[in-house]
């Protein structure tokens, strides 16, 4: 049904397309140092990175995509799904241990159930056996848990090949490349794990084309915000700031209240701005802290939350 | 006796005073709840009637519904910016004009078939600056539900949705970045065009 939501999965997809051209990039990492020319605090590199999203899109054309469409024509829908679900499994593995780094024991609990279930009963991962028991697939990985420890966003960078990434989220990718059984198994495997990713982003690049007037920036406001979805566990999403920013009421009101349209979601719609202590942040957005107090007053007076309003009307 | 029947009458009133407020509170989120209730039972609708209504019966049935429900208006001042108070009075009519017909055409274009999807209520906040926040669930049979959160604002009487966040991807926050990069990178006639361009794409498709 709706593209948009089938976009919001399968965006992530893309992220994981080429770290097979990880050494590549921190061979060209000196390119990252161009000067700044861009306003955009959280996305300093913005021209390098253009040119980079640029020669992504191209080889994204003229190599991944034809492979992709080719893999897809030829592989029957149960095969395909098959596919999916083993490399999928393969990557709980990772998601079991970022589970526990992020002291998320209960959640490991079943991640390591669902993990164990499909190797067995769903043949090595090919079936999704687990889901059918309600055992649902979380999303962890190592840049979420360095989000959980602290450690700020830092800069946004488009990586050739690789594609958008933040300084945060490159040694989590590392570690995830580390922790993923496919890549001890050979070539061959690793390239399928590869066309397959590429072929399950396909609705997600599609909707990039349909939908925005800017691909670049569509690419980098969706890749921050749901990296931000994820590292707080969906818990601070209309909690953000830029929403309750945005107040064009009375004239003026955006140099009022200090939004700079150039700056990006990452900062602007983010519970963890780079600035910040991100642990700390997370905590404030488990609390809910929906302040409903009267705007005029100092941030440190606002002190009831949403939630706190609505438990009290229940009493 | 006197003093006592006083500080009892100004405990009264203190009372009256936390409950009409919580009355009224209850009613906007009520009023709020109400519209993004009937706006989702009419994008369910369309998408049941996708295939027959065709993009233009589509379009034609879900611009009265995003009319009525959002503040198209509102959204396409806020989507530009600060770039708004630099434009003439004609440019920011026509913006408005060719967002709104941007926003009603990608929703006839995105929800054009139904599979069993359903809407439920979540919650609902307050925020800071007067507005609401309602969390809904989008459930997909065989598929992870997701998370559609509506901000509301009043505009007079009415409460009209400003914003919608689609698993923590703000929709507002993405057109806001595209929207004022391109006035600054390419100024205001490329932006209308780059619009007109996607109107043209979503009716062809």
């Amino acid at each position: 049904m709706n593209r948009f939501v089938n976009f919001l999965r399968q965006y992530h997809a893309r992220h994981n397309f080429a770290w097979i051209g990880f050494w590549l990039i921190l061979g060209l990492g000196g390119c990252a140092t161009t000067q700044n020319t861009a306003a955009n605090k959280v996305d300093p590199y913005e021209n390098y990175n253009r040119k980079v999203y640029s020669f992504n899109d191209k080889v994204d054309d003229y190599v991944a995509k034809p492979i992709a469409d080719a893999y897809k024509a030829i592989t029957p829908d149960f095969m395909e799904t098959g596919v999916s679900n083993f490399f999928n499994n393969l990557k709980t593995v990772n998601v079991v241990l970022n589970d526990v780094l992020q002291a998320k024991f209960e959640q490991g609990g079943r991640d390591t159930g669902r993990l164990l279930m499909n190797t067995t009963l769903g043949m090595a991962g090919l079936f999704d056996v687990a889901k059918t028991v309600g055992l649902e697939q979380n999303d962890e990985d190592f840049e979420q848990t360095l989000a959980v420890w602290g450690v700020p966003q830092g800069t946004y960078i488009v990586l050739p090949l690789l594609g958008p990434i933040t300084t945060r989220g490159i040694p989590g990718a590392v570690f995830d490349t580390a922790a993923n059984p496919v890549n001890y198994v050979g070539a061959p495997i690793q390239a399928i794990s590869l066309i397959n990713s590429r072929a399950n982003a396909e609705g997600a690049l599609k909707f990039i084309d349909e939908a925005a007037l800017d691909p670049y920036v569509f690419t980098r406001e969706s890749f921050l915000q749901w990296r931000n979805h994820l590292a707080t566990d969906g818990k601070a999403d209309s909690t953000s700031d830029d929403l309750l920013d945005i107040d064009v009421d009375s004239p003026g009101s955006n140099q009022k209240t200090g939004i700079n349209s150039s700056t990006t979601a990452g900062e602007k719609n983010s519970p963890l701005p780079s600035t910040t202590n991100n642990s700390e942040a997370k905590n404030l957005a488990n609390k809910n802290t929906l302040k409903i107090l009267p705007p005029d007053l100092p941030d440190t007076e606002k002190v009831p939350t949403g939630k706190m309003l609505r438990d009290t009307k229940k009493q | 006796m006197a003093k006592k029947f006083l500080t009892l009458f100004m405990l009264c009133c203190l009372c009256m005073g936390g409950l009409s407020d919580a009355f009224a509170l209850d009613q906007a989120n009520s009023k709020a709840r109400q519209v993004v209730d009937k706006f989702q039972e009419e994008l369910i609708d369309v998408m049941k009637n996708g295939k027959k209504l065709g993009y233009s019966g589509r379009y034609d049935k879900l611009k009265e519904s995003v009319t009525n429900s959002h503040d198209l208006g509102k959204i396409a001042r806020i989507v530009v910016g600060k770039e708004w108070e630099k434009l003439p009075e004609p440019q920011q009519q026509q913006l408005s004009e060719v967002f709104s017909k941007l926003s009603i055409a990608s929703y006839a274009h995105n929800f054009k078939d139904y599979s069993g999807e359903t809407f439920t209520f979540d919650n609902e906040e307050e925020t800071t600056r007067g507005g609401i926040v309602i969390h809904t669930i989008l459930n997909i049979p065989d598929d992870k539900p997701v998370k559609f959160d509506y901000m509301l604002k009043q505009n007079g009487d009415n409460w009209r949705i400003i914003n919608i966040i689609a698993n923590g991807v703000s929709d507002l926050a993405l057109k806001r970045s595209e929207y004022t990069s391109i006035l600054q990178r390419e100024g205001f006639d490329a932006l209308i065009a780059k619009i007109n361009e996607k109107i043209d794409n979503y009716s062809k498709q």
